[in-house]
């Protein structure tokens, strides 16, 4: 029994060496470039560095976060990169998952939707953007028009009226990503031993419940992790929503990224933009650790 | 091909030994990149001998150009070996998109790294680049005689508007390649069969949009560029605000958006698109209104003159010979104002002396008379420019010719437009117009969304401009 | 049961139908885009778009050779992609083994940390990097916009392989525990193999990021350097959009990420009849 005890002390201290060993080499990297950057950002942030108004850079300690707080614009892009993060996100689950239990069915040929599916997120998403703005969504030329005013007799504003461009970014979005979220739950549902359903479809569980209590708790690994990464990737989307929208009309589908990006790269105010960098990691830290604890508590075997 | 020079900077590589191993094992494209199209063009080097300066006299040089994608680039690039044999001095073009191109230029002239010797700068970031002493005053250089010949490169050639686009307080910081004026483009037949003439009036212009909307025959009358920003739809603005009497600073010198004549502005152009104007035209920028009056759904629209290029492209065009040009209508002032907008050369301050003068030698040359002419009529290519720099070519009969060709009465509208109708207060010249641009773009393009009344829009607008001028 | 037959039948024919039309929706913008790259420009902008023309390569071909080639960029990322996901696999797929399996000490903190720093939002980073890059004298090399992308690359691919491990039935570990086979060949010779479907969704994905990533593309490379990206801005200029060589060219520039996208879902497959174990999974 003691000569037990002692191997599985060693065991486990063998094991913690060997993680380590493994974890290290991609750790070191990461310490090394990501480090320097947001030591860079946070302390732009803290000064006013304005290109267009050199004569006033000096540091200026939390003066830029203060303003934050009370500029309305943060606020409305924060507004807007809520519903468009959490819209999209349930949106590209639900379809994606929908999407790989249908698949999963289609024994043959099912090589092909995988690649089909995968040809929107192929597309640079700045080309995307572009596409949308002018073929698909532009009144009187674009195909969404020709079928509206076939199919409803009417001509929508897609990308010029506030609400409908909101709509239509978070489409754009949502049409470009959702088959990664579609090909990680296929991924993972197919490593789900077919013997379980066998064994509950013995005990006459009905096909809904066997997805409940069988097919989700299994998957909720791979669900978690499509969340958290959607997430992040929608809060700081950029590109596809630049070259649709260009943040407009006004500012309906400007988020902060995009509000960040408009304040250093346009009006030239570095500090204040960085700072908006901040709050944005900020948020995307909070969204992440509660993500990230929920899937936690999911409990792994 | 001619952007992507396998030759680039020395200094950088010599940091990183093994990095002239990689470049070897990855100078694999370059079998697939064609060679500048030799001989394409007619340039030759005897016109630069004229210049009583010694061309080769910082020979072994290298430089980095940035530009834009854009014909007008394209066809000095072209060109630039005629450069390269002239002086011995070797140039590098980057192609960066123009969403990106301000930015990086400032990043480089603002961190000093010298990438960009020169590069296609925007007027109204000059206020800024001097503010901020990166780029060179080049008014000495205009002046040495070893470098310049004044007399041949005949500088004030060039619309005094355009010159004075790239100063700042009188001195010169940078040496326009190009320009437009914004001018009336309309549909011959159009407005033949509505019986009426281009107008003169922003009342006429209306009351013309009325005559010949159609919607229903998927023909609208007018559009004007409602794109967000400031070159964008800020770029349409300030010609309206100034016809009908805006001044952009009140008596304490303070800049003011809301007066009447602002407001009143801001009406007229919101009223004229959302009644006479294609769908989703606040999202148009000027590439989408060149689609729409090439596919014929457009019937008139006010923008760029050197628009005339892509409109009359056979590959695109539907309407080639049934266009006509005219100039601004007058304002209620009675005064036509038309754009001011250049592409120019500054030359980076960061860069070492010899490579300075280097980089002169290179924007003498691409706006030297010469040079101007050999891309745009002479060009050997089928883009040929419409917005050289020089006034005296607009004389010229081979390149009168040659506009003539893109539609009825445009020389006469083009030259006019640059002559008499540039207001040098057309814009604010502050080093924060940028910020100040942006802020104004969305206030106009709220309003002619409808989101914002114009008048609340542009108080709107005051709060923010405040914020970003306080000093 | 013959009840119950014609619904299953039934459910059978529907699946695949309704998976089939779900499909042909999602594809169709890119239908279309291979239609208008077939079309002249002129044609484009036609209205009522029309699907019956005289359909022409030239718009493929000027995206292939001569003054608007797009290949030598393309050849620029995919050196550019293929080295950072070779990277990221080698250093992602042991760590998030580590992660997921092994009692790492720190392991929540550490794996929160990997988390966090993809979360840094690129705008606020294209200055940092630029001016680090300068620094260092990588500016427009192959080895800045690597190491860049790296720093994108390797926490989406830990955290992605993470959930693909979390799948593997601890049974197999312990069953080579008992085997007494060593930490690392339990790695190398049954971890791996089970993950294979995961490390190719991830290879996609990774290699997909950084093929069409644009913003660090356009910002910290350059004359020498020159990612596919950017090249697609041969044919938007400032006065007009060629939109049919455009679709030309991005349809040209995603063949290379649907080759590999090819290569690597059959793995996906394999990992699935590998996978099986049978009577195992979790109780």
């Amino acid at each position: 029994m003691k000569a037990a005890n002692q191997t599985r002390g060693e065991l486990l201290k063998d094991e913690r060496f060997f993680a380590a060993l493994l974890v290290a080499p991609g750790l070191l990297v990461l310490l090394v470039t990501t480090t320097a950057p947001l030591v860079y950002l946070l302390w732009t942030s803290l000064h006013h560095a304005n290109l267009s108004m050199p004569w006033m850079n000096g540091f200026v300690g939390l003066d830029h976060y203060v303003h934050m707080l009370g500029d309305g614009r943060f606020w409305d892009a924060l507004r807007l990169t809520a519903i468009y993060t959490v819209t999209t996100v349930v949106l590209q689950l639900v379809i994606g998952l929908g999407l790989a239990l249908l698949v999963l069915q289609i024994p043959l040929g099912q090589w092909l939707f995988r690649l089909v599916a995968i040809l929107p997120i192929v597309l640079a998403p700045v080309v995307v953007g572009l596409y949308w703005r002018t073929l698909m969504l532009s009144p009187s030329f674009g195909l969404f028009d020709v079928f509206t005013t076939q199919v409803f007799g009417k001509s929508y504003n897609w990308l010029g009226e506030p609400t409908l461009a909101l709509i239509s970014v978070i489409l754009i979005h949502t049409w470009q990503w959702t088959a990664f979220a579609f090909l990680v739950l296929l991924a993972s549902l197919a490593s789900i031993p077919p013997d379980l359903y066998e064994a509950a479809r013995i005990d006459r569980a009905g096909v809904i419940d066997r997805f409940r209590h069988i097919t989700l708790p299994l998957i909720r690994p791979a669900i978690m992790i499509v969340i958290i990464m959607r997430a992040m990737v929608a809060l700081s989307a950029f590109a596809a929503i630049y070259a649709a929208t260009g943040g407009g009309p006004g500012t309906a589908t400007q988020i902060l990224n995009l509000y960040a990006y408009q304040t250093s790269f346009v009006a030239l105010d570095f500090g204040y933009g960085s700072a908006q960098a901040i709050a944005l990691l900020i948020v995307t830290l909070a969204v992440s650790a509660a993500l990230f604890r929920l899937r936690r508590r999911g409990g792994l075997a | 091909m001619l952007v992507r020079n396998s030759g680039s900077n020395i200094t950088r590589r010599k940091l990183l030994g093994h990095s002239a191993l990689a470049g070897a094992a990855l100078a694999m494209p370059s079998i697939l990149t064609t060679a500048r199209p030799a001989g394409a063009q007619s340039l030759s080097a005897s016109a630069f001998a004229k210049a009583n300066i010694d061309w080769k006299q910082f020979k072994g040089e290298e430089i980095t150009v940035g530009v834009i994608p854009a014909g007008y680039f394209n066809n000095l690039i072209d060109v630039v070996d005629t450069f390269e044999d002239l002086s011995g001095i070797k140039v590098h073009f980057d192609k960066i998109p123009p969403g990106q191109i301000r930015q990086k230029a400032m990043l480089d002239l603002s961190s000093k790294t010298g990438v960009y010797a020169t590069h296609a700068a925007d007027p109204m970031y000059y206020p800024l680049y001097v503010a901020n002493n990166w780029v060179e005053p080049l008014d000495a250089y205009l002046a040495d005689p070893k470098i310049t010949d004044a007399a041949w490169f005949d500088y004030n050639d060039i619309p005094a508007g355009w010159r004075g686009s790239c100063s700042v307080g009188g001195k010169t910081y940078g040496i326009p390649y190009d320009g437009e004026a914004t001018v009336q483009v309309y549909r011959k037949d159009v407005y033949e069969k509505a019986g009426i003439n281009p107008a003169e009036t922003l009342d006429q212009f209306v009351a013309n949009a009325a005559k010949v909307h159609d919607p229903s025959n998927r023909l609208w009358a007018a559009a004007l560029r409602g794109f967000r920003g400031a070159g964008q739809n800020m770029y349409i603005y300030p010609s309206i605000f100034r016809e009908f009497g805006g001044e952009w600073y009140d008596s304490n010198k303070k800049l003011v958006v809301t007066t009447e004549p602002a407001i009143k502005a801001l009406e007229w152009y919101a009223d004229l698109l959302r009644r006479y104007a294609p769908p989703g035209v606040e999202n148009w920028n000027w590439p989408d209104i060149a689609d729409a009056f090439g596919q014929g759904t457009l019937a008139t629209y006010i923008d760029a003159h050197n628009s005339a290029g892509v409109i009359n492209d056979p590959q695109k065009s539907k309407v080639i010979g049934k266009i006509g040009y005219a100039r601004w209508p007058k304002g209620p002032t009675g005064k036509r104002v038309t754009s001011i907008w250049t592409w120019s050369f500054p030359i980076n301050a960061a860069l070492p002396e010899r490579r300075k003068k280097a980089t002169w030698l290179f924007i003498q040359w691409s706006a030297s008379k010469e040079t101007q002419t050999a891309t745009s009529y002479e060009f050997a290519g089928a883009y040929k420019r419409t917005d050289v720099n020089r006034t005296s070519l607009w004389q010229e009969p081979q390149y009168r010719k040659l506009m003539d060709s893109y539609g009825d009465n445009f020389v006469e509208a083009a030259t006019a437009s640059f002559r008499d109708d540039i207001d040098p207060d057309w814009r604010p010249l502050i080093p924060q117009w940028p910020a100040v641009g942006e802020i104004m773009a969305t206030a106009v393009q709220a309003a002619l969304v409808g989101q914002a009344k114009p008048k609340d829009a542009l108080t709107a607008a005051q709060k923010q401009i405040d914020q970003a001028t306080r000093s | 049961m013959t009840r119950g037959g014609v619904r299953r039948r039934l459910a059978k024919a529907l699946i695949p139908a309704s998976a089939t039309a779900v499909l042909a929706l999602w594809a169709f913008p890119i239908f279309w885009a291979i239609v208008v790259a077939l079309k002249s420009e002129s044609e484009v902008l036609a209205f009522p778009p029309s699907l019956v023309f005289k359909p022409t390569l030239a718009n493929f071909g000027d995206s292939l050779v001569g003054r608007f080639s797009i290949l030598p960029e393309m050849w620029t990322s995919l050196v550019i992609s293929s080295v950072a996901t070779l990277l990221t696999i080698v250093l992602a797929v042991p760590a998030s083994y580590a992660f997921a399996r092994l009692r790492l000490p720190a392991g929540k903190f550490l794996g929160f940390y990997v988390l966090a720093t993809q979360m840094l939002p690129p705008v606020g980073l294209v200055i940092p990097y630029f001016l680090i890059l300068n620094r260092v004298g990588w500016l427009d090399t192959y080895q800045g916009m690597i190491t860049v992308y790296l720093t994108f690359s390797l926490p989406f691919a830990i955290w992605l392989m993470v959930s693909f491990m979390e799948d593997i039935p601890r049974e197999m570990e312990e069953a080579a525990a008992i085997d007494r086979a060593s930490r690392l060949k339990t790695l190398w010779y049954i971890i791996l193999p089970q993950v294979r479907g995961g490390i190719a969704v991830t290879v996609v994905f990774v290699f997909l990021n950084c093929w069409d990533e644009f913003l660090f593309a356009v910002q910290l490379s350059g004359n020498h350097v020159r990612p596919v990206t950017v090249a697609m801005y041969n044919f938007v200029s400032v006065e007009q959009t060629l939109w049919a060589k455009l679709s030309a060219a991005s349809l040209i520039a995603m063949v290379p990420v649907i080759a590999i996208g090819f290569a690597a879902q059959r793995h996906i497959v394999k990992g699935l009849t590998v996978g099986a174990v049978k009577g195992g999974g979790r109780r």
